[in-house]
């Protein structure tokens, strides 16, 4: 893994942990009868059926079933002062970008205002207060006078409605994104799958995807 | 895992099963077989004809001991049965006069096809190997030894295994038919 912080086991290790002989053998007791099945065996099988239930599952939910919608998008044309308002009203930490004609075309993020600013190391809130204090301005004066287009991620990465769960997963883990604007063939916004709305997808089970 | 490292086995033994389970599997098992051991000395043996074979004994294992194992439904019971028993049969009217290989061959083969049809019944392969070393009286059957006892047999437990498996409430019977 290119990720050294990643926390997600693979699905076999994750089941592993899941289940003990002493659980297996706590159901047997249970379960009354006798039961043809050593309990490693029975391990065995649960784990291969959880992982044929987890692909299950995000082959199973959508995008169109996660997603937030609609999209609050700024428009590329969008002073930056403008723009951190915006956001920061909202709450939101990034937001999908579109051009005159309504087409996503590039997404802004925390992350692009810093690289406006001309840091290329990730920092954090606190920096910036170090900064503020140590050298009695503010680092942000250079967003000053330009616009989204300038420093959004550009061209972004976008998902059909059809897109899966587990597809979409993917996206987040190997592209390091925290959201994915959801789009149409013409490429317009529809929605916006978030680290939250993937978060949440986790407690679905087969009734809440079809509400 | 190495060759020498499986034979230590891994992993802990299945736990046992409680009086209530132990009373049912007495019980199906007790008329199953005095089912078939009744039919076998009413009317059976005074015809010179033989409805109880050992091999019905494993199967009282699984049809009552076992109720809920692939091995003991109805497929792989009455499957189970009459294939080995052909198989039996066959074995030793064309190798009979080799008899160790008329026997391995009817176990090993009935094994194979019990798989291959999906019909894995264990005492199907004591039903093979009787076939071959059962003495005369088994011999003279012929392939009548596939529909009495084997086939016959089998079902008349099967039938006991469908009324007595399902009166209590913490059993039933089959899992599957086919």
């Amino acid at each position: 893994m290119h990720d050294g912080h990643r926390t997600m086991n693979t699905d076999n290790d994750c089941t592993a942990t899941l289940l003990s002989d002493a659980d297996v053998i706590a159901a047997m007791r249970e379960i009354p009868g006798y039961l043809d099945i050593s309990p490693a065996d029975f391990r065995e099988v649960f784990q291969v059926a959880y992982v044929h239930a987890l692909k299950r599952v995000r082959d199973s939910i959508r995008a169109a079933d996660i997603m937030t919608r609609p999209a609050h998008c700024v428009g590329s044309d969008l002073d930056l002062i403008q723009a951190a308002t915006l956001l920061a009203e909202r709450g939101f930490s990034g937001a999908p970008v579109t051009d005159a004609a309504g087409r996503v075309v590039g997404v802004v993020s925390e992350k692009d205002f810093l690289a406006g600013m001309g840091v290329d190391r990730p920092i954090g809130f606190m920096d910036i207060i170090a900064h503020c204090l140590n050298h009695r301005g503010c680092m942000a004066v250079s967003l000053r006078n330009r616009k989204v287009s300038d420093i959004m991620t550009a061209p972004p990465l976008t998902a059909g409605v059809e897109a899966t769960l587990g597809e979409i997963s993917a996206l987040f883990v190997d592209r390091h994104i925290n959201r994915l604007p959801i789009v149409d063939a013409e490429g317009r916004p529809l929605g916006i799958v978030t680290r939250t709305n993937l978060v949440q997808s986790y407690c679905f089970t087969g009734q809440g995807v079809q509400s | 895992m190495n060759y020498f490292e499986k034979m230590r086995g891994s992993g802990p033994s299945p736990p046992g099963v409680g009086a209530g389970e132990v009373f049912w599997s007495w019980l199906g098992s007790f008329l199953g077989i005095s089912a078939v051991a009744l039919l076998h000395a009413g009317l059976f043996e005074p015809r010179d004809l033989s409805l109880l074979i050992g091999s019905f004994g494993a199967s009282a294992v699984l049809l009552y001991g076992a109720v809920r194992s692939p091995l003991a439904q109805p497929r792989n019971l009455m499957g189970g049965h009459v294939l080995s028993a052909l198989i039996g049969v066959t074995a030793h009217q064309l190798l009979g006069s080799t008899p160790w290989l008329a026997a391995a061959v009817a176990v090993s083969l009935a094994i194979a096809i019990m798989h291959l049809t999906r019909t894995l019944h264990p005492p199907g392969g004591a039903t093979a190997l009787i076939a071959v070393i059962g003495g005369d009286s088994v011999h003279q059957l012929g392939y009548l030894y596939v529909l009495v006892p084997a086939a016959l047999g089998a079902l008349v437990m099967l039938v006991i295994a469908l009324l007595v498996n399902n009166i209590p409430k913490t059993r039933k019977y089959p899992e599957f038919w086919f």
